[in-house]
């Protein structure tokens, strides 16, 4: 595959899988969870939900990150950071790679996020409350705050020093993240990318989503028609993106193939998606990817559960693939909305679903939606299926649409 | 760098004021008094003055469309965004609306914005009782949407959030944009408020000099866009590199800062010995100090420029200050921007002068 400006490009393997969320922790569990549909939302144990008319999260459970981690002190880390740090480290060890001094240049991080450490955010409003003012802000929040953070964890963690940046393009940041990542091995800027993306859940973004209306009680139903919208959630999500020459040079196991990503901006409204922007960047990134729309098998969603989320994405995957669309799941169903990591869940499920020949399926799904009754959403079970092309679609906040292609090995 | 960079437009927002002159004016003063910023908030201060562009009306300078609910930092980028293009004239129509991109350096988006949100769900009667309008100023890329929607840019939008280097995060972001075709200009950028709670971060941190804000904006496309357009080309990016530094031995980071710096300036086939300005990360500690030295030791002829004494200290936008004071003093020579985080994340930048660069 040639860049578009014409220049020969290296083509990028993903060779390691790091997910850590609340339907499982490692490639295996996270793979068997979307295998069986497995819930991983419940009753919120991180905040006093107290006052809130729902109360349900998707939180990772007992998150320990010390026993996976090798170089990180983790205290001196926020929890988002922890959460990349122990992604990276799970997506390097998944691999099969030994970074050592020599190459350590030539390795390099890019972590996507909505919030960054947010759960800071919550610790030090407060602290301002409880003083009574700002002078309550305490120095080992503010220190562990910015969120450069999440991607230095991981490369701090990794000992890697290539470049180490987190992209903030809030809920599609991941393959952001996966798209620059993509673009540094192909050019040859690096030989391995560890990219992903990392958040929490925290009580802020709970108050915000349930005062858009955009918040469901205690499930998420995507593309259901009476689905009533996210659950807030949380996890670390870690791709190992690497020269596909420099793979299969040290016999690595290869899952896929990233064919490459389209991003584009709606620059109409900061909440509220639109269908042909959105279709717009679905024909970006199958050209950047050099696909036709009859080639994709499947389509991991962003599906996030809202009303107005999924009739946009729908009508744009209609104006896109015309009448016979390939299955399209969303595995916001099973994790509920994790933010900044929800699209490099979405990249890992895409690369399973090559790598393992299935179909992550969408939860909580019983009644179809009238205006959109032609899509196959995969209902409640994974099934068997031969899976060339994927395409993992990533909307967001500001109008930040970013879809990555991920295809076979010949 | 293979496809051939160049800087066409610059919009600035400091303390000193809106427009490239008011900055210029503030930095031939060296050292400049921090404005009184009593009147500015009802919060209790850690002191009565900060590098604060007190007057700052985003209503009188945007209108009221759209303006009501914007936080401090999406307002000061916005103005910035809008001087840019107009410097450059670059004009966004419904041909060039999909191929001009943003990339916007940040540390954590508006503090002021999320903490007081989650502040509200702590003291307000019910937890919910949040304003539903202020929501989307919490995310971290608010400024550079808000960008897109008033100025309709549909092209690539990223929120670079690098910290102490957010600036030449965005920078190497959008020379990957531009040189793998994505868009055809890119405005590339950082910005950081002046609210109480980034005043007390920094009393709290205890960083030296005082906090200030500022949001500086730049046109960055392909030389041979310039050209065809017909755009005054102000500068060159000729190279830019970062890296991490896992670890933090200081000396071990200086070596590696100077490293960096003599290969991107291989890169851009200019010799240490003619770099007349270096334009270094402010040191907030001895750490700082002892790793920008040992940055620029090899670089005899070089100037330091400096915008803290000045303009305050303005987080992931200090760097962007520093790129528009080269542009301003490089007229006719190479300058270099190097910058790294407390982290370890560091990063270096070559900028060519405009008659350097014309010839060239």
């Amino acid at each position: 595959m040639s860049g578009p400006d014409g220049r020969g490009t290296r083509r990028v393997a993903v060779t390691g899988l790091g997910p850590v969320s609340n339907i499982g922790t490692g490639v295996r569990e996270f793979g068997s969870g979307l295998r069986a549909g497995l819930v991983g939302y419940s009753k919120i144990r991180s905040f006093d939900p107290t006052g809130f008319p729902h109360a349900y999260a998707g939180e990772v459970p007992d998150f320990d990150p010390g026993p996976t981690l090798r170089r990180l002190e983790a205290g001196r880390w926020g929890r988002s950071g922890q959460f990349a740090a122990v992604a990276a480290r799970l997506a390097v060890e998944d691999a099969g790679i030994a970074i050592d001094r020599r190459d350590a240049r030539r390795v390099a991080v890019v972590m996507g996020t909505t919030s960054g450490e947010s759960r800071l955010v919550d610790q030090l409003a407060a602290q301002a409350v409880a003083a009574g003012g700002y002078a309550g802000f305490d120095t080992n929040e503010l220190t562990k705050l910015p969120a450069a953070r999440l991607a230095n964890a991981a490369s701090e963690e990794l000992g890697a020093a290539g470049l180490s940046v987190t992209l903030a393009t809030a809920c599609s940041a991941s393959n952001y993240a996966i798209g620059y990542g993509f673009d540094l091995v192909a050019v040859g800027a690096a030989d391995v990318v560890i990219a992903g993306g990392a958040d929490s859940v925290c009580r802020w973004a709970h108050a915000g989503f349930y005062r858009l209306g955009a918040l469901s009680e205690d499930r998420c139903s995507p593309f259901d028609r009476d689905r009533t919208g996210i659950l807030t959630a949380e996890g670390g999500v870690a791709l190992t993106l690497e020269a596909m020459d420099r793979a299969h040079a040290r016999g690595a196991r290869v899952y896929a193939e990233v064919f490459g990503y389209g991003l584009n901006c709606d620059a109409r409204h900061m909440v509220t998606p639109n269908a042909d922007s959105i279709a717009e960047c679905m024909r970006l990134a199958h050209a950047n990817a050099g696909v036709k729309p009859q080639e994709i098998d499947y389509i991991c969603a962003h599906g996030t559960g809202t009303a107005i989320n999924d009739q946009a994405e729908a009508q744009a995957v209609r104006q896109v693939f015309g009448a016979n669309p390939p299955p399209m799941s969303s595995i916001k169903s099973m994790l509920g909305h994790t933010m900044g990591a929800a699209s490099g869940f979405g990249a890992v499920a895409a690369v399973l679903a090559i790598a393992e020949g299935f179909l992550p399926p969408t939860a909580n799904w019983s009644i179809p939606d009238p205006r959109f009754d032609w899509l196959d959403p995969v209902p409640n079970q994974s099934r068997p299926a031969t899976v060339r092309v994927a395409q993992n679609n990533g909307f967001a906040f500001g109008g930040n649409n970013c879809i990555t292609v991920f295809g076979a090995l010949p | 760098m293979s496809a051939d960079l160049v800087v066409t437009g610059r919009g600035v927002v400091c303390a000193a004021g809106i427009g490239t002159a008011a900055m210029t004016a503030a930095l031939a003063d060296g050292a400049r008094p921090a404005p009184d910023v009593t009147a500015l908030y009802s919060d209790a201060m850690p002191q009565p003055t900060g590098y604060a562009l007190v007057d700052f009306d985003v209503r009188a300078l945007l209108g009221r469309k759209g303006t009501t609910f914007l936080d401090r930092a999406t307002g000061l980028a916005l103005v910035a965004f809008g001087e840019a293009l107009a410097e450059a004239g670059l004009v966004i129509d419904d041909e060039s609306r999909t191929r001009v991109g943003i990339a916007l350096g940040t540390t954590v988006g508006s503090l002021r914005s999320s903490a007081d949100y989650s502040l509200e769900t702590l003291v307000a009667d019910r937890p919910y009782l949040v304003n539903p309008a202020l929501f989307p100023n919490t995310v971290m890329n608010c400024a550079s949407g808000q960008a897109a929607i008033r100025y309709g840019l549909r092209g690539v939008n990223s929120t670079v959030a690098t910290g102490r280097v957010g600036f030449l995060g965005a920078l190497g972001y959008a020379a990957n944009v531009l040189r793998r075709g994505y868009a055809s200009a890119m405005l590339v950028g950082a910005v950081e408020e002046f609210t109480p709670h980034t005043a007390w971060t920094h009393h709290r941190l205890r960083r030296p000099g005082q906090p200030g804000e500022a949001a500086a904006v730049f046109v960055l496309e392909p030389r041979a866009n310039a050209v065809r357009a017909g755009r005054r080309v102000l500068a060159e990016l000729a190279a830019i590199e970062e890296g991490y530094h896992p670890g933090d031995d200081p000396a071990e980071r200086g070596a590696l800062l100077a490293g960096c710096l003599s290969g991107v300036l291989a890169e851009a086939g200019a010799e240490p010995g003619q770099v007349q300005f270096a334009a270094t990360t402010e040191a907030w500690n001895a750490d700082d100090e002892l790793i920008g030295r040992a940055a620029v030791a090899a670089l005899p002829s070089a100037r330091p420029v400096r915008v803290r004494d000045a303009l305050g200290d303005c987080g992931a936008a200090a760097g962007a200050l520093q790129f528009a004071a080269l542009l301003d003093a490089g007229g006719r020579g190479t300058g270099v921007l190097a910058g790294w985080s407390p982290e370890g994340a560091f990063g270096a930048a070559v900028l060519r002068g405009r008659d350097r660069a014309e010839v060239a």
